[in-house]
């Protein structure tokens, strides 16, 4: 059987143009997808049923022992952190935050540790965005600033900027003009038309030049900034301004790097002060297929959208304090919950010691680093392979992803669900 | 030797992420790439182990030559060795450092470790090997 616009449920780009070969319960073949999607489309090796660890060995236990051990767990906990959310769909999200509203817990997601600075900046200067067919059809220039699509977004590229149609440029190969600003030669700068190399830290100082140039302050400029020349600045500074339509696309290398939130502040403020001499937008390159929507799930359910902390009894936000490593390294939380990620490959040493000395249940089809942590890990459907749900695409559009083949694995949703009514059940008074 | 370690996203370790107890996964993961002229300092052939230590460890990795990066800085594909000796300090924003620290190389004798050796020396208990 083949189905035709499956959803890849790998990066933020949720590429709905997939076509899936099934034979019986497996992928057979996978065309349109980039090597990440393909390999996360033919994944094996899934965990059979879920696990207990019991001293130094593992054994095999049923989905109702585990649910119910998950649901103790969690209601005896004082401080239980609910971890994870961008690896499933959104309606998994919903549960895991009544969940933690329920118990007074923090639910907190990878944004913290990818695009959460990005929020941060956002949340001060807001976001002149737009959706990535906006970009496909209109971008004659587009700058991807820390961010290396070639590869982690693979498609990106052929999708919607350097190798795409555009419905209003005559020739997009030749027209749309790719500027790539990073502290390495990567991939993507090679095939970019200028490639801007900063000196690692310097982002900050180069944001700041371009928005001097730009305000025509241009004698304020010295020789070199932050490994830069003064000549190379104004050359991209005059790209952007004679651009009908720029587009800034930012990665990792800018959240990660000294100044986190505050880099991004300044990309923004760049873009803003474009916009005074042509039409210029600034989006994050989301990783997870559906970080991005559990940004978007736990603001409209708690005003916030990642690091939320219910031990008042209401949500309350302050990144740093009630985010999911600095809660781990402070060794503060008594109990976690990990649902669609891995945060013992992730993060860092000192957290993985804290989750070495708690209780921790895990939802995740395959074994992982996080697994090695685990007092139960329960094995679930893969959503856009064997689940279906809501995602939500870097640009913000939400894509309901395709169930390709059907098995006998209950979905993350199914699973929390449960483990929800059991916790309401024993709350009851 | 100090070098900056600079941490990302690369194609083969998307690739292997959905199978972290794989050796592939291990392999991409514990490669630190780095400029030649600085292998060529420290002595270094393609694919030669080093200890590289950080503020709250150290880890041994593979050397790779890379034309990507700048002498004085290495690259590492994000995952368990390079977190193995990262701070978990975020300045109060919630992420740590995962582009800014500096590190210290020299060769060594001693092969990586597997992701679950990782783990287990930390007090986990690997489930597939």
């Amino acid at each position: 059987m083949i189905v035709k616009d499956a959803v890849c449920p790998f990066c933020g780009c949720l590429c709905d143009d997939i076509e899936v070969e099934v034979e019986g319960d497996r992928v057979v073949a996978v065309t349109n997808a980039c090597e990440l999607g393909t390999t996360k489309f033919m994944g094996e090796k899934r965990l059979k049923n879920p696990i207990q660890r019991v001293g130094d060995e593992w054994k095999d236990i049923t989905y109702d022992e585990a649910i119910r051990y998950a649901a103790d767990m969690l209601l005896s906990a004082e401080r239980p952190l609910l971890y994870g959310w961008s690896g499933t769909h959104g309606e998994a999200q919903c549960v895991g935050v009544h969940m933690a509203e329920l118990i007074h817990g923090v639910i907190d997601n990878t944004s913290s540790v990818c695009h959460g600075p990005s929020i941060l900046a956002i949340q001060e200067v807001g976001h002149p965005g737009c959706t990535l067919g906006v970009v496909k059809n209109r971008a004659d220039l587009v700058i991807y600033w820390g961010s290396n699509p070639i590869d982690a977004h693979p498609r990106h590229l052929s999708r919607y900027t350097r190798y795409a149609e555009g419905f209003f440029l005559d020739n997009a190969f030749r027209d749309r003009k790719v500027i790539v600003v990073d502290v390495r030669k990567t991939e993507t700068a090679n095939i970019a038309d200028e490639f801007v190399q900063v000196r690692p830290g310097g982002d900050y100082a180069i944001l700041s030049a371009l928005r001097a140039i730009v305000q025509g302050k241009t004698e304020t400029i010295p020789r070199t900034v932050a490994g830069v020349t003064r000549e190379q600045l104004i050359r991209v500074a005059n790209l952007c301004k004679s651009a009908k339509f720029g587009a800034v696309y930012f990665g990792l290398g800018l959240t990660m790097t000294p100044g986190k939130y505050k880099n991004i502040r300044n990309a923004i403020e760049l873009v803003s002060e474009l916009n005074r001499h042509t039409k210029f937008t600034i989006s994050a390159m989301r990783g997870h297929y559906n970080v991005y929507g559990s940004n978007e799930v736990n603001t409209w359910m708690t005003g916030y959208p990642f690091g939320i902390d219910f031990s008042r009894g209401i949500a309350f936000y302050n990144p740093g304090e009630t985010t999911a490593v600095d809660i781990l390294a402070r060794k503060e939380c008594d109990a976690a919950l990990i649902v669609g990620s891995d945060p013992a490959a992730h993060f860092p040493r000192r957290c993985l010691e804290h989750l070495a000395e708690i209780p921790i249940v895990q939802l995740d089809p395959y074994p992982n680093a996080t697994t090695a942590f685990c007092n139960v890990q329960i094995p679930v459907a893969v959503t856009g392979i064997d689940a279906e749900g809501t995602a939500y695409r870097m640009d913000g559009v939400p894509i309901r992803t395709r169930r390709v083949l059907w098995s006998d694995y209950l979905s993350d949703e199914e699973v929390l669900s449960r483990m929800y009514a059991l916790m309401q059940e024993a709350q009851q008074p | 030797m100090k070098f900056l370690m600079i941490t990302g996203r690369t194609v083969n370790q998307g690739v292997t992420v959905e199978n972290k107890t794989s050796p592939e996964y291990a392999a991409e993961t514990s490669t630190c790439f780095m400029h030649e002229f600085d292998m060529m300092e420290l002595g270094l052939d393609d694919g030669d182990a080093i200890r590289v230590t950080g503020p709250c460890g150290d880890v041994v990795m593979r050397v790779s030559a890379s034309v990507e990066v700048e002498m004085g800085t290495v690259f590492v594909p994000y995952g368990p060795y390079a977190n193995h000796i990262l701070s978990a300090g975020t300045r109060s924003t919630g992420m740590p450092d995962f582009k800014s620290h500096m590190v210290e190389i020299e060769p060594t004798d001693e092969a990586p470790k597997l992701v679950h050796e990782l783990m287990e020396d930390l007090g986990g208990l690997a489930y597939d090997r």
